[in-house]
């Protein structure tokens, strides 16, 4: 329980921090601090768990960002709550894996969800502005990819970090790997 | 049993939550409302960042030598001299301009002051151009004001989070549009943000320009004042390539402010208020 607020508080942290990283030199990218967190505990937390971080970090994200274009918001809040769950339920899919120790595939997952999200919202923007086009160039890529890879990089250490923090709170996200897995 | 179907029903229940969520928000006074709240719990937390943030940056700052700072106090003083008396002459001028149009029969050009302005926090999101400034409700701040610095334009503001701090978007953001007209000429035009621009100095597009429009590059683009939003007259930026379109022509401009770096703004306030 401690380590479920102490993840909840993480988040909010890694929103205030990343406000103030600007944007990366060369790809013009993000480090989106806050949603590596938000899918590490989509692997450590149970069900429950996973639910209430991408809550939290989908209504923050929406009530920091979302924008009025005329009377109507250009993205609804709420939005980024769908789009995290449904993130974050694919990341939960490989929690059976995390449990037993393995964190490299879940490093890589990290870095593709991010882009995903990123992704996600670039067409929601495309669809609601007008007119209604979407330019896909290099530039636009670099921003989707760079975040991704950002994530990519920074996942094992931050999963690492957090991990250390789980055991001092007295929760193991990881208790079966120790365990040996039989083969036939 | 229970057990093996808790998995469901947590899941039914986040996903009955989620339906709502999204409905309660669908109305957007209600999603305002969850907005300026949430946004009024991160403010003070974004206002001690930069803080931080300044004060690290004013520790490299005071590796200067004595000899250098009193240089630099002098450059200032001398500096802030040439400013005053300049604006002292431009009101004076102001009035003169008000008084001959208001003989002409002309609507008189309203006055404003300017109110200054500290930048708190910057969007870190990815498509978005906003920055979080340290005036709100209490210093008069109201949407829709004109942002600027002294080299020009750099946004309005959009969203009054508390009594003080307010939401301002960038004029590279696509979705803040102004009325603007070229140096030199009677070409008029909207200037808004381009979506995918490069990591480096965000561009701006001018359009809606007439088809014949002579336009060259190095030219500057300013408010045109129509609207009401923007004060006539603030340069935007200067035209870096100018092409014509099969029903209009399209000018990319580089902003005259360099939006990444600046820390303190003017937040343009009506006289009348």
């Amino acid at each position: 329980m401690i380590f479920f607020l102490l993840l909840l508080l993480l988040q909010f942290v890694a929103l205030i921090v990343q406000h103030h990283i600007p944007q990366l030199p060369m790809i013009g990218c993000r480090v989106l601090l806050m949603q590596i967190i938000m899918l590490y505990a989509a692997i450590a937390l149970p069900l429950p768990g996973m639910l209430v971080a991408t809550f939290l970090g989908g209504f923050m994200w929406d009530a920091l960002h979302s924008q009025m274009a005329g009377e109507a918001y250009e993205i609804s809040l709420g939005w980024s709550i769908a789009l995290y769950t449904v993130l974050g339920a694919i990341m939960a899919g490989f929690r059976p894996m995390f449990r037993r120790g393995r964190w490299e595939i879940h490093c890589l997952l990290t870095g593709f969800l991010v882009c995903l999200m990123v992704l996600a919202e670039y067409v929601v923007i495309s669809i609601r502005r007008e007119p209604v086009q979407f330019i896909f160039n290099r530039d636009v890529a670099w921003r989707i990819g760079g975040a991704g890879l950002i994530a990519t990089l920074l996942s094992p250490l931050v999963f690492f970090v957090l991990n250390y923090v789980a055991v001092l709170t007295g929760y193991d996200p990881q208790p079966e790997r120790h365990t040996k897995t039989k083969r036939r | 049993m229970i057990r093996e179907r808790l998995g469901y029903i947590i899941g039914g229940i986040g996903a009955v939550l989620l339906i709502f969520t999204l409905w309660y928000f669908s109305n957007p006074r209600r999603a305002a409302h969850a907005q300026a709240g949430f946004l009024g719990i991160i403010s003070p937390f974004l206002k001690q960042g930069s803080s931080l943030q300044r004060h690290y940056a004013s520790k490299k700052e005071s590796l200067k030598t004595f000899d250098e700072l009193e240089a630099e106090v002098k450059r200032l003083r001398i500096a802030n001299k040439e400013l005053s008396a300049t604006n002292q002459a431009l009101r004076g001028m102001e009035a003169e301009n008000n008084r001959l149009r208001g003989a002409l029969g002309y609507r008189e050009r309203a006055a404003f002051q300017l109110m200054p302005a500290r930048i708190i926090a910057r969007d870190s999101s990815t498509w978005y151009q906003k920055i979080t400034i340290d005036r709100g409700s209490e210093e008069l701040i109201e949407p829709d004001q004109a942002v600027l610095t002294e080299s020009g334009l750099v946004g309005k503001t959009t969203n009054v989070i508390s009594a003080h701090s307010a939401q301002v978007i960038l004029i590279t953001d696509e979705n803040c549009r102004i009325s603007a007209t070229v140096e030199g000429t009677s070409e008029q035009g909207i200037v808004k943000g381009e979506r995918a621009t490069g990591a480096g100095i965000p561009t701006l597009g001018l359009g809606f320009l007439r088809k014949q429009a002579k336009l060259r590059p190095g030219m500057i683009v300013y408010t045109s004042g129509v609207g009401g939003v923007f004060p006539y007259g603030v340069p935007i930026g200067t035209i870096e390539e100018f092409r014509m379109r099969e029903l209009d022509s399209y000018a990319t401009i580089k902003p005259a402010v360099d939006l990444s770096t600046i820390e303190d703004v003017f937040v343009v306030i009506s006289d009348t208020k």
